[in-house]
C-alpha cells in the first residue's frame, strides 16, 4: 500500500502573502479586503518575506534541497472564489524540494515545499452562494511526499512527527489543516481531495484502504478517479465531475521577480523523538513518554530543560504528569512554581497523595515531613528488603545503579528522607556486597 | 531646447483656459474618438497646470477605466496607478482624462475596440495602436503630455502614425502598479510628447521604483552616448516602399553625425513569433479575472451554475482578445507547453543576448513600421497573421525590455512617418539626446494645435 500526501497549513503571519491586509480573525465578511488581494485589475502582488521565512524554516527542518532563488507560477482554473481565477503558488523553484521526515523505522520523502495563496471563503446560506474574501490571500504551505507511507499506524507518526516539528516552529497544524491524499493498495491511485482537520484525514484513509482492500478482495475494478470525504458519513465519494488528468496550464508569475533567499535567517528546528531519546537516556523514563509531554508543549520541554540540573529527569517527568492528570489540562509555563514543588517532593522520594497533588496545584502551603528514624533502623530496613528481595542483590552486583531503586522504594514505603536512605544503603552494600 | 511644458507653465493662462480646451476636445473627439474618459472638473483655479492623458489601461481613482473594452464598461477604480500619483505628486500636471486603445492592448492599429480612434492628421487612416488615443491627443493638444503603454510596440507604432514622439523606457524602469495587465513580462508604461525634451521631463515625472510592483527595480539611469548607428538587414528587408526610400534618406541625413552600419541579424527576424506566443500565454491568465460579478460587466441573472455564468459574462470580450484567449490557454496545456511556451522564452533569451552586445556598440535604428499609414478600409482587411507581422521592428525591443524612442523623420502623403531608435537597458536618457539633436535639424508638422494660447 501506498499513501502520499499533500498537506495546506497556513503560516502564523501578521499579514496576508501577497498584500498589507490583516491576517486577524474578524467577524465582518469583506472587511481585511483590498484591491491586491481581491484581483483587481492593475493590482500585483508584493512578497510577504515572513511567510516566505516561515516556510524556509520548515524546508529546513524537512532536510529540504533549499531553492537559493524562488519564483512563482500561476495556477488557472475558474472558481468564484478563487478572485484572479489564477492561484498564485509555486513549482520548480519553490522554496524546498527533495526533503524527508523521518519515522521510528523509515524515512517518508518530502518531494517539495512550497508557499501559495488561499482563496476566498464560499458561505452557503440558503440558496445563496456568498463570498467572503477575508481569507483570499492568506499564506499557505504546502507539504508534498512521495508516496512512501504504508500504514495507518505510520501515517499516525508521520502526522503526528509533523504536528509536532510545525509547532516547534510556531504553525499550528491542527488549526485548519487541508490535505489531499492519493492512495493506492493496490496498482491504481485514488485521489481525495480537500480532506479538513487531522481527524478526518485518518479516517478517510482508513475507509478508502478498506473500501480498495475489499474490491481487490471481490476481483473489482478500481477506478483511477478523484474522491471526496464526507464527513458526515464518513466515507470517500467519488466526484461528479471526472478530474482526470486536470489542466491547470501553469505559466510563470512575472508580476513577482525571482527572489534571492539564500541569506535569509530562519528559526532552527525541534526534533522531539530526538530530544526524548536523549533526555530518556539511562533516566529510567520511556522516551516515549516524555515524547507525550512535550510534542506540542514548549513549555514542557523548558521546564525539563530548566530542572534537569537540579532533579532526576524521572521526577520532572513524574511532576508533569501528576499535575496534568489532576488539574486536567496541559501546562503552561505559568504552573512552573507549583510543578517544581511536586518535582521536589517526588524526586524526595515522597509518596505524594492526590490530597497533597491537589493542594500543590491549587496552590496551597503543603507540608511534607519525614520519619525521623535512626541510621541503625534504616540499614535494618535495608537488610530486611534485601532478604525479601533477593534478585535486587544479584542485580546491584551487575548494575551498581539498583541501589536508586532500593533507595526508593524504602524512603518512599517509610516516608524517610531519601538522602538518609542512600547512606544507609552504601554502608548495607559495602559490607554484604564488597 | 523645445519644451512645450516649460513654454506653458511660463505663460500667463486665459481663466477659462480649461472649459475652452474641453469644448474643442468634445468637437473634435466626434470625429477621431481619442479620448474615453474626460475629466470635466479640471479647472484653472483649481488646476492651473500642463494637461495629461492616460491611456484607458491605467487605473484612475474614480474616472471610468475600460482598457478599451465592454468587459469594464463603468468600472471605476478604486486605487490610482502608481505613474497617476507620481505625476499628480510632481504638481506641474492636470489630469484630462484617459484615452482611447485596442482593447486590452490587442491591436496594432487600433482598431480591436467598439469605436476606434482615427488618425489626427486625416480620419480615412488608422490612429495606429494600442495606444491610439494617447498617440492622437499628442498630435492634438499642443500642450499636452500623454501616458501610454507598450507591450508589443503599442508606443512606437501610434505614435509614428500621427508623428508625435513615443518613448518606451526600460522594462522595470516604470511601476506597472495600476496598469491592467497585458502580458506582465512585456508591459511597460511609457510617453508620448511633441518633443524628446517633454518625453523625458515626464518619464523622470513618473520612473522609479515602487514597493507595489517587485519587477520596477531600474533605479538609475544612465546616458551613455553612441556614435553608431545600426542597420539590421534581415529587418529592412520587410520595410516596402515609400517606406524603404524615405528611410534611406532619415539615414543619409545623419550620416554627417553617425557612424552608420548594415548588420546581419540571424535571430531578430524571428521575434514575432516568440513574442505573440508568450504575450498570449500571459494575457490568457489576466483575462480569466474578468468573470461577471466583480467589477466592470455584471451578470444580471446570478442563478445558475458556475460554467454557464462565467460563460455568459465572456461573450463580452471582442473578436481579438477571444481569439487571444484561445491560443494562449492552448499554448500553455500541457502537451505542447515545451513545444511553443518553452521554446519561445528561449528564443527570447537568444534574441536578448545578441541584441544586448550590438547595443553595447551603438544604436539599432529602424522605421517604426514597414509600410506607410493604411487607410482604415484596408487594416481592417489584413489577417490577424499580417496585421502581427506589422510589429517586425517594434517587437525585439520589446520581446528583450529594451528602451527605444520614435520620432518623425518625414511627410509622406502629407501623413508623418516615424523612425525607431533603441538603446541598452538603463541607457534611456541617450535616446532623449539624439532626438533633440535630431529636432535642431527638423521641424514637426501638427495638423490641429488645440489649446494654443
Amino acid at each position: 500500500m501506498k499513501i502520499g500526501l499533500e498537506v495546506h497549513v497556513a503560516l502564523p503571519t501578521k499579514s496576508k502573502l501577497f498584500c498589507s491586509c490583516s491576517m486577524e480573525d474578524s467577524d465582518n465578511p469583506n472587511s481585511n479586503i483590498c484591491p491586491i488581494c481581491m484581483g483587481f485589475p492593475g493590482s500585483k502582488p508584493m512578497l510577504n518575506e515572513a511567510a516566505v521565512r516561515s516556510a524556509l524554516g520548515i524546508s529546513n527542518a524537512l532536510y529540504c534541497k533549499i531553492n537559493r532563488k524562488i519564483s512563482f507560477v500561476r495556477k488557472v482554473y475558474f472558481y468564484p472564489d478563487l478572485p484572479k481565477c489564477y492561484q498564485i503558488t509555486q513549482m520548480e523553484e519553490s522554496i524546498g524540494k527533495e526533503g524527508y521526515l523521518e519515522l521510528e523505522n523509515k524515512k517518508v520523502r518530502i518531494r517539495r515545499v512550497q508557499i501559495e495563496e488561499d482563496p476566498a471563503q464560499i458561505v452557503r446560506k440558503g440558496m445563496l452562494t456568498l463570498l467572503d474574501f477575508n481569507r483570499s490571500g492568506t499564506p499557505l504551505v504546502e507539504i508534498v511526499t512521495e508516496p512512501d507511507i504504508s500504514t495507518e499506524e505510520e501515517l499516525r507518526e508521520f502526522i503526528a512527527n509533523l504536528r509536532s516539528m510545525l509547532y516547534y516552529l510556531g504553525v499550528d497544524i491542527n488549526k485548519e489543516m487541508k490535505a489531499d491524499l492519493n492512495i493506492s493498495v493496490g496498482e491504481t491511485r485514488v485521489e481525495i481531495k480537500n480532506v479538513t482537520g487531522i481527524k478526518s484525514l485518518i479516517e478517510a484513509t482508513r475507509f478508502e484502504v478498506e473500501r480498495q482492500t475489499e474490491a481487490i478482495k471481490n476481483n473489482e475494478k478500481i477506478e483511477r478517479e478523484t474522491r471526496g470525504y464526507n464527513e458526515k458519513s464518513r466515507a470517500t465519494e467519488s466526484m461528479r465531475e471526472k478530474e482526470t488528468d486536470e489542466e491547470y496550464g501553469y505559466i510563470y508569475e512575472s508580476d513577482l521577480s525571482t527572489f534571492d533567499i539564500s541569506e535569509m535567517k530562519h528559526a532552527d528546528p525541534v526534533y522531539i523523538n530526538k530530544i526524548a531519546a536523549e533526555l530518556a537516556g539511562d533516566s529510567e523514563v520511556n522516551p516515549k513518554t516524555i515524547r507525550e509531554i512535550t510534542m506540542l508543549n514548549r513549555s514542557a520541554l523548558a521546564m525539563i530543560y530548566r530542572f534537569r540540573n537540579r532533579y532526576r529527569v524521572r521526577s520532572i517527568i513524574h511532576g508533569i504528569q501528576r499535575f496534568e492528570k489532576y488539574s486536567d489540562s496541559t501546562m503552561k509555563e505559568e504552573d512552573s512554581d507549583r510543578i517544581e514543588k511536586l518535582v521536589k517532593l517526588i524526586d524526595e522520594g515522597k509518596d505524594i497523595s492526590r490530597e497533597i497533588a491537589e493542594d500543590i496545584i491549587a496552590g496551597k502551603e503543603v507540608k511534607v515531613e519525614y520519619s525521623d528514624v535512626s541510621v541503625e533502623e534504616i540499614e535494618k530496613m535495608v537488610r530486611k528488603f534485601l532478604d525479601e528481595n533477593p534478585g535486587v542483590l544479584e542485580e546491584y552486583k551487575r548494575n551498581k545503579k539498583t541501589v536508586n531503586l532500593i533507595i526508593r522504594e524504602i524512603s518512599s514505603k517509610n516516608n524517610l528522607h531519601p538522602k538518609e536512605v542512600a547512606a544507609g544503603a552504601a554502608a548495607v552494600l559495602k559490607s554484604i556486597a564488597g | 531646447m523645445k519644451s512645450y511644458i516649460n513654454e506653458f507653465l511660463g505663460m500667463e493662462k486665459p481663466t477659462d483656459y480649461y472649459s475652452g480646451l474641453l469644448s474643442d476636445i468634445e468637437k473634435l473627439n466626434k470625429e477621431h474618438h481619442f479620448i474615453t474618459t474626460l475629466n470635466k472638473d479640471i479647472s484653472y483655479e483649481k488646476d492651473g497646470r500642463l494637461p495629461f492623458t492616460v491611456k484607458a489601461n491605467i487605473c484612475v481613482k474614480g474616472f471610468e477605466t475600460t482598457a478599451g473594452s465592454k468587459m469594464l464598461r463603468g468600472y471605476l477604480p478604486p486605487f490610482n496607478a502608481t505613474v497617476v500619483d507620481k505625476i499628480n505628486a510632481s504638481g506641474r500636471f492636470s489630469f484630462l482624462g484617459e484615452t482611447n486603445m485596442d482593447e486590452f492592448g490587442f491591436g496594432t492599429f487600433g482598431l480591436n475596440t467598439e469605436v476606434p480612434a482615427r488618425n489626427a492628421f486625416d480620419n480615412d487612416y488608422v490612429a495606429g495602436g494600442s495606444s491610439s488615443g494617447a498617440a492622437v491627443a499628442t498630435a492634438m493638444l499642443k500642450y499636452h503630455v500623454a501616458i501610454a503603454e507598450s507591450t508589443g510596440g503599442s508606443i512606437a507604432t501610434p505614435a509614428a502614425l500621427n508623428g508625435v514622439v513615443g518613448f518606451t523606457p526600460t522594462y522595470g524602469a516604470v511601476s506597472r502598479y495600476g496598469l491592467i495587465d497585458y502580458a506582465n513580462s512585456l508591459d511597460k508604461i511609457g510617453v508620448m510628447a511633441r518633443c524628446a525634451e517633454d518625453a523625458k521631463v515626464a518619464f523622470d515625472t513618473i520612473r522609479g521604483r515602487d514597493r507595489y510592483d517587485t519587477t520596477c527595480s531600474v533605479e538609475t539611469i544612465g546616458n551613455k552616448k553612441r556614435k553608431k548607428l545600426f542597420v539590421i538587414k534581415e529587418l529592412m528587408e520587410k520595410a516596402e516602399e515609400p517606406v524603404k526610400s524615405a528611410f534611406e534618406r532619415l539615414l543619409d541625413r545623419l550620416g554627417g553625425n553617425y557612424e552608420i552600419s548594415e548588420i546581419d541579424s540571424k535571430i531578430m527576424d524571428k521575434a514575432i513569433a516568440p513574442y505573440y506566443i508568450i504575450a498570449m500565454a500571459e494575457a490568457s491568465t489576466n483575462l480569466a479575472k474578468y468573470d461577471g460579478y466583480k467589477y466592470g460587466f455584471q451578470n444580471e441573472d446570478t442563478n445558475r451554475k458556475y460554467n454557464d455564468f462565467f460563460t455568459d459574462a465572456r461573450i463580452n470580450f471582442g473578436a481579438e482578445a477571444k481569439r487571444r484567449i484561445i491560443l494562449g490557454t492552448f499554448i500553455r496545456s500541457e502537451s505542447v507547453k515545451d513545444k511553443y511556451y518553452s521554446k519561445a522564452t528561449q528564443v527570447r533569451g537568444m534574441i536578448i543576448r545578441e541584441m544586448r552586445s550590438i547595443l553595447e556598440e551603438g544604436f539599432i535604428i529602424s522605421p517604426a513600421l514597414p509600410i506607410a499609414t493604411p487607410k482604415i478600409e484596408n487594416a481592417s482587411k489584413l489577417t490577424p497573421t499580417q496585421n502581427y507581422a506589422m510589429d517586425i521592428f517594434t517587437v525585439p525591443p520589446n520581446l528583450g525590455g529594451f528602451p527605444h524612442i520614435t520620432f518623425p523623420y518625414e511627410y509622406h502623403d502629407g501623413l508623418p512617418l516615424g523612425a525607431q531608435l533603441v538603446t541598452g537597458h538603463a541607457n534611456d536618457y541617450a535616446l532623449f539626446d539624439f532626438v533633440s539633436e535630431w529636432e535642431e535639424l527638423f521641424e514637426y508638422r501638427f495638423r490641429h494645435n488645440l489649446g494654443e494660447i
